[in-house]
């Protein structure tokens, strides 16, 4: 199998990255919604959390703070999704092994960050926003894993 | 009765079938006969993909009807949740927000470490190909059920 092209693509959908507007593949208004929401995830909370001044010179230096961790584990995740792409079609056990091992770290760092920094948000704004918050990114999250899921084939 | 409807709601949407919730006589029966559903179905989806030899099935169904008991409570306590969500939607107080937010994210924080557990007792028993894809196989499946649970679950107010 030919991979190369999905690693490009898995770059493409795994970040916000305006190339996703030329997508010929995306048609549903969900779709639409979701090259919206990776154009400018800032954008999302700043529309939808409905923060007042004081709440958001309190919350928007968490969420770039979360933001900046996130993105080593966004580059540890394209490196693995590169190895899996170079050794797919001659995929061996402990190729496999390594991978495995390797999607499950950073998914476990992943989520100890997200609880970290929810956290964060919840002791610097309302409960209420706090819980849309978590609502928004669990969303986003979907979304996007949605997407790159559906790119990334089983193993073989 | 609204609370009721959305917890069914959330629940029907990981992917069980609806028409039988009628068939019974309370919503703690709707609730597990939803779960039940789900749960075979996805026990289905799951030996097909990965297309066991014999003495594989024979290994991974034990380690996989464990994975999925110790799920099923994860899912009752999910349904728990969006019970109290339900609830309070529309005079959201902060402690009832506090609450619901913490029970979510430990939610999430469980089901992550069981996929883990399981993905190691797996490991012991099966070629590391055959794990990798479970692992891919149950996160397809769980973001696909996420995503249909969230579309009928209100952001909160």
């Amino acid at each position: 199998m030919k991979f190369g092209p999905l690693a490009v693509a898995l770059v493409v959908t795994a970040f916000p990255a305006v190339s996703m507007a030329q997508d010929a593949g995306l048609a549903t208004d969900e779709q639409i919604l979701l090259k919206q929401v990776m154009t400018d995830r800032k954008a999302v909370f700043a529309k939808n959390l409905g923060l007042t001044e004081s709440e958001s010179a309190a919350f928007w230096p968490i969420y770039d703070e979360y933001e900046a961790k996130v993105k080593p584990l966004n580059d540890r995740f394209l490196a693995n999704v590169n190895r899996f792409a170079e050794n797919y079609d001659t995929l061996s056990e402990a190729d496999a092994a390594v991978i495995l091992k390797e999607k499950m770290a950073i998914e476990k760092e992943r989520e100890a960050l997200k609880q970290k920094y929810t956290s964060k948000v919840a002791k610097a704004l309302p409960a209420n926003k706090a819980l849309r918050y978590a609502q928004l990114e669990t969303r986003i999250d979907q979304m996007v894993r949605r997407d790159v899921y559906g790119l990334i084939p089983l193993a073989k | 009765m609204k609370r009721i409807l959305i917890t069914l709601c959330g629940l029907a949407a990981f992917g069980a079938t609806v028409p039988s919730i009628a068939q019974t006589t309370n919503a703690k029966d709707d609730v597990e006969l939803l779960i039940s559903q789900i749960q075979t179905d996805k026990r289905a989806i799951v030996l097909r993909t990965l297309d066991l030899n014999d003495a594989q099935v024979a290994a991974f169904t034990p380690i996989y009807d464990a994975y999925q008991a110790e799920m099923k409570v994860l899912m009752e306590r999910s349904g728990a949740m969006l019970d109290k969500f339900a609830a309070n939607y529309g005079s959201m107080t902060d402690e009832a927000a506090k609450e619901i937010l913490k029970e979510a994210l430990k939610l999430r924080d469980d089901r992550n470490a069981t996929m883990r557990k399981y993905a190691k007792k797996l490991e012991r028993e099966l070629p590391a190909v055959k794990v990798l894809q479970w692992v891919q196989i149950e996160n397809k499946l769980n973001t696909l059920l996420d995503m249909q649970a969230a579309a009928v679950i209100p952001i909160a107010q």
